[in-house]
């Protein structure tokens, strides 16, 4: 009942940044619901799909719509002191937004997309940022614009761990040569444009062998590193690591990681230098060194533009069919899309698999007489079910794994397989400890030995008892998959995102890729329902009988 | 055909079989009966290791079961057992419960065994139901069913642990006719059971089991009929008893009258009974009154449903007189009403005590009102 009523006082809060029609719907169906929510008991109201469907819908309309009204609107600096303001987690623009303005409500998100999307709902006032951020998202969102004051300036170098001073100092030299050519003027002409258009990217031939250099790189960042319709990384800093290349006589191989990782990559080893447009704070200079800066980040405050320049917006056709448009077909996007959709469902299927196997395994010595066996079984299953998934994954990519070159996708697997494992250790127990003992009894008298009792009798019985929850089991773990960006796998969730940084676009791909792993649990459902049937006697029967 | 030798068997401090010997011939038919908890189920799950004895052996066809390096699961496919919970496997149908064994472990031909399966159904009177499923039969079905299974094996010996103890008593009969059939062909069986006409009836030996061991072992009518042991007697007819030990003369005779009311209405006893014993308790009393003091009194009701008897026994520790006879008595009258009330009447001495034994009657008192 609280539940209900929390629900319904958000939904008063976001109301007034929906276009009228909505809002009016919005008020409508509240009513509808206050009048449910008073005079029939709430497991009646929540039983009537009807209902419930014109509150998922409402959202999406809202969405889609986008709008916002303009009484919000900031004009001043000082407008912005008490304002709800977004700054991206591990950034300079974090640590610069808690300094000069300590009054703020300074929400932190793990990418700046989200803070934008936010902005552009009507849930924060202003986003902090960098300008080649600002550029881009204000040429392709009207309703957007930036505060001109630059709030601070910054370095942006190339980190290298420390201690690396062969690279460091290779690294400060080709800068210096760029520089001194007039190479990084002319990138930044290309890639940081006032005006929108394509950009000019110049071919740069880099070696394909020898000792690859590795680079951190976050792919969500247009014009500084993003990947192109090809899949491709590019970008202002991506050219720039290819010249490295290119001047080392190396290869680059580009890691695509989140913020909160870039560091702790580099130091375990992982990679060797970061080159995504890392400003050179004193925090991070603790940690790790910088080269020398490749250009000056200036830092802005995003705001929402005056309602007066797009009074007359596209209708909501307009707007979905623009939406399907730009985060699909352009650039052939859903392209990305499949690529991550296969990826989670091999990362899924796999961990399941060893999942299964190595479940299997922790239930025999779970179940074993011997506490040789038994208790480790026991504390591996609580380790394993106490610690979140996406720490087990960085712990294994960056402890375990940290000076191996191993494939992130091996990674997962293994993480969501151990984890996939503790559970199913369990359900198995459950399933065996669920058969009757005496027909194991039965099956021993018989004279079959233990093994064949188990394969025979046991087995098939457990089956039958485990699956509706291994079937739950599963769905949650492909769910869960949705983290592996963090070390770099692009899976069905980081494609969404990197459309995202395309299109600044919040809600379509979200949505989209909500419907794709809906599609995809709902497959796996239907799968595991089928061995279900198969192995339900009184089904086989009946499929007998018919045949 | 199965030799047991010195079996022994404890659960922590219970030692339930001691010693256990003795010999199984081919074609025996064995009922083992005794009071629960005496160890019939353990020893018959001893024989096929489904229980390991602490020590001893067991022999099928000269054969050491508890040898090492013995394939104790060939041995068992020459030996089955019908549960008490029938322990039919649920996931599979009932022709395949009957196929399950001799397709994987004798290598028998599917199709081959099938018929052999469906023969085994008609005998036990289930043909028709071969494509159900075990939770859709009654309990006497399921065991018939458990029966066939073993039979399907071609098992040498066949152990049933308390077959029809899980059963309505309207389902008892439908799994015991089939036993007797499978006696009448000459079947080598051990039963344990609690049903003693069956019992008498179909087997050719009774082991009567209690206190660790097979106390008594003979043939049906020697242990129905005239048991040569007093456990084995009293499990036959049915024996319940009450004591109570009177030590002065200030003890508590409402208290005992109370319990001994509480017995008989507990038995179903008639009311002439019931005010029977209590008259004839009274007066015994009245008769031992002097000598209480002296030696323990202890008065024992024993009550057999077999043989739906009364018998009051009174013990007590002293010289050897017959407390009715002599002139030790006040008055006459006391043995008068005693012999009136009872049926019999037997006095002995022995291990300092006097015991005497009478069956109270269940009429009006003789010569009485």
């Amino acid at each position: 009942m609280v539940k209900s009523f929390e629900i319904s006082a958000n939904c008063a809060g976001g109301i007034r940044h929906l276009p009228c029609a909505a809002q009016r719907l919005i008020v409508c169906s509240r009513r509808i619901a206050a009048t449910a929510l008073t005079s029939i008991p709430i497991k009646r109201y929540m039983k009537s799909p009807r209902h419930l469907w014109l509150f998922l819908l409402l959202p999406i309309l809202a969405s889609l719509a986008g709008c916002h009204d303009g009484s919000a609107t900031m004009h001043t600096l000082d407008e912005a002191a008490h304002s709800r303001m977004g700054v991206m987690t591990g950034t300079s623009g974090e640590a610069l937004a808690a300094r000069q303005f300590p009054k703020a409500d300074i929400k932190h998100f793990d990418d700046i997309l989200d803070a934008i999307a936010a902005l552009k709902a009507g849930q924060l006032d202003s986003v902090l940022t960098g300008y080649p951020t600002v550029l881009l998202t204000t040429q392709r969102n009207t309703d957007l614009t930036y505060l001109p004051d630059v709030l601070s300036t910054e370095d942006t170098s190339i980190g290298v761990r420390k201690g690396n001073t062969e690279l460091h100092d290779q690294l400060d030299n080709i800068l210096s040569e760029l520089k001194a050519d007039g190479t990084l003027a002319d990138m930044k002409r290309r890639w940081f444009k006032e005006e929108p258009g394509p950009y000019q990217e110049v071919d740069i031939p880099v070696p394909t062998t020898g000792t690859p250099l590795k680079i951190g790189i976050i792919a969500t960042r247009e014009p500084i590193s993003f990947i192109d319709p090809h899949g491709r990384v590019t970008g202002h800093d991506a050219e720039l690591a290819r010249r490295i290349g290119q001047k080392l006589g190396r290869p680059i191989e580009f890691n695509a990681l989140r913020m909160p990782a870039l560091i702790p990559a580099l130091v375990s080893g992982k990679i060797d230098a970061i080159i995504t447009g890392l400003s050179a704070t004193a925090e991070r200079r603790e940690r790790i060194d910088f080269t020398q800066r490749y250009y000056e980040l200036r830092q802005h405050l995003l705001v929402r533009a005056d309602r007066t320049t797009h009074a007359q917006g596209p209708s909501m056709g307009e707007r979905l069919a623009s939406s399907v448009r730009s985060n699909l077909l352009k650039e052939n996007r859903y392209l990305l899309l499949i690529g991550g959709l296969k990826t989670t469902v091999v990362i899924s299927i796999m961990s399941a698999l060893f999942g299964t196997l190595l479940g299997a395994g922790i239930c025999f010595m779970r179940m074993s007489p011997s506490a040789w066996l038994r208790r480790p079984a026991i504390v591996f299953i609580d380790i394993l079910r106490g610690t979140p998934v996406l720490v087990l994954l960085m712990i294994i990519f960056y402890v375990v794994f940290a000076s191996i070159d191993i494939s992130p996708l091996l990674v997962s697997v293994i993480a969501f397989g151990l984890n996939f494992g503790a559970y199913s250790a369990e359900i198995f127990r459950s399933g065996i400890e669920g058969v009757d003992n005496g027909q194991v009894e039965a099956g021993i008298s018989l004279g079959f030995t233990r093994v064949q009792t188990f394969v025979h009798i046991v087995l098939p019985q457990m089956i039958q008892k485990i699956l509706p929850v291994y079937k739950g089991e599963f769905i949650s773990l492909v769910k869960m998959t949705s983290v592996v960006g963090y070390i770099a796998v692009q899976d069905l969730t980081k494609a969404s995102d990197i459309i995202r940084s395309r299109t600044f676009d919040a809600f379509f791909p979200l949505i989209m890729v909500a419907v794709l792993y809906f599609v995809i649990s709902w497959v796996f459902i239907k799968l595991i329902g089928l061995i279900e049937l198969k192995t339900d006697p009184r089904r086989r029967r009946q499929r007998e009988a018919r045949s | 055909m199965i030799t047991i030798d010195r079996l022994n068997k404890r659960f922590g401090g219970l030692h339930v079989l001691q010693d256990v010997s003795t010999t199984i011939h081919k074609g025996d038919v064995v009922s083992i009966i005794g009071p629960s908890g005496c160890g019939k189920s353990t020893f018959l799950r001893c024989l096929n290791l489904l229980e390991r004895p602490d020590s001893g052996h067991v022999f099928i066809d000269g054969e050491d079961m508890l040898a090492a390096g013995t394939n104790i699961a060939a041995v068992r496919q020459k030996m089955n057992m019908v549960f008490q919970s029938f322990n039919l496997f649920s996931h599979l149908s009932i022709l395949e419960n009957l196929t399950l064994g001799p397709i994987q472990l004798k290598g028998a031909d599917p199709a081959a065994a099938k018929d052999k399966a469906m023969e085994l159904l008609r005998l036990v009177g289930l043909a028709e139901k071969f494509g159900h499923f075990p939770d859709e039969l009654s309990g006497g079905q399921k065991q018939r069913i458990a029966i066939a299974r073993c039979l399907a094996m071609d098992p040498e010996v066949i152990l049933f642990d308390e077959p029809t103890s899980a059963l309505d008593p309207t389902m008892v009969r439908e799994v015991l006719s089939v036993i007797r059939k499978l006696a009448k062909d000459g079947m080598t069986m051990l039963i344990v059971t609690h049903e003693m006409d069956f019992a008498r009836d179909v087997s050719t030996r009774v082991f009567y089991m209690d206190s660790g061991g097979i106390h008594e072992d003979s043939t049906p009518e020697q242990i129905f009929q005239n048991p040569q042991k007093a456990k084995t007697r009293a499990f036959i007819n049915r024996t319940r008893s009450l004591s109570f030990p009177i030590e002065t003369r200030d003890f508590d005779f409402y208290g005992m009258n109370a319990q001994i009311e509480a017995f008989c209405e507990k038995h179903l006893l008639a009311k002439r009974l019931r005010q029977n014993v209590l008259l004839l308790v009274e007066e015994v009393l009245q008769v031992h009154r002097p000598q209480l003091g002296e030696g323990l009194l202890t008065l024992t009701l024993e009550y057999s449903e077999r043989l739906n008897r009364l018998e009051l026994i009174c013990t007590q520790e002293g010289p050897d007189r017959h407390p009715l006879e002599g002139d030790h008595l006040p008055d006459e009258f006391g043995v008068l009403i005693i012999r009136s009330l009872v049926e019999s009447l037997e006095y002995s001495y022995g291990d300092g005590r006097t015991r005497l034994a009478m069956a109270v009657r269940a009429g009006a008192p003789l010569g009485g009102e």
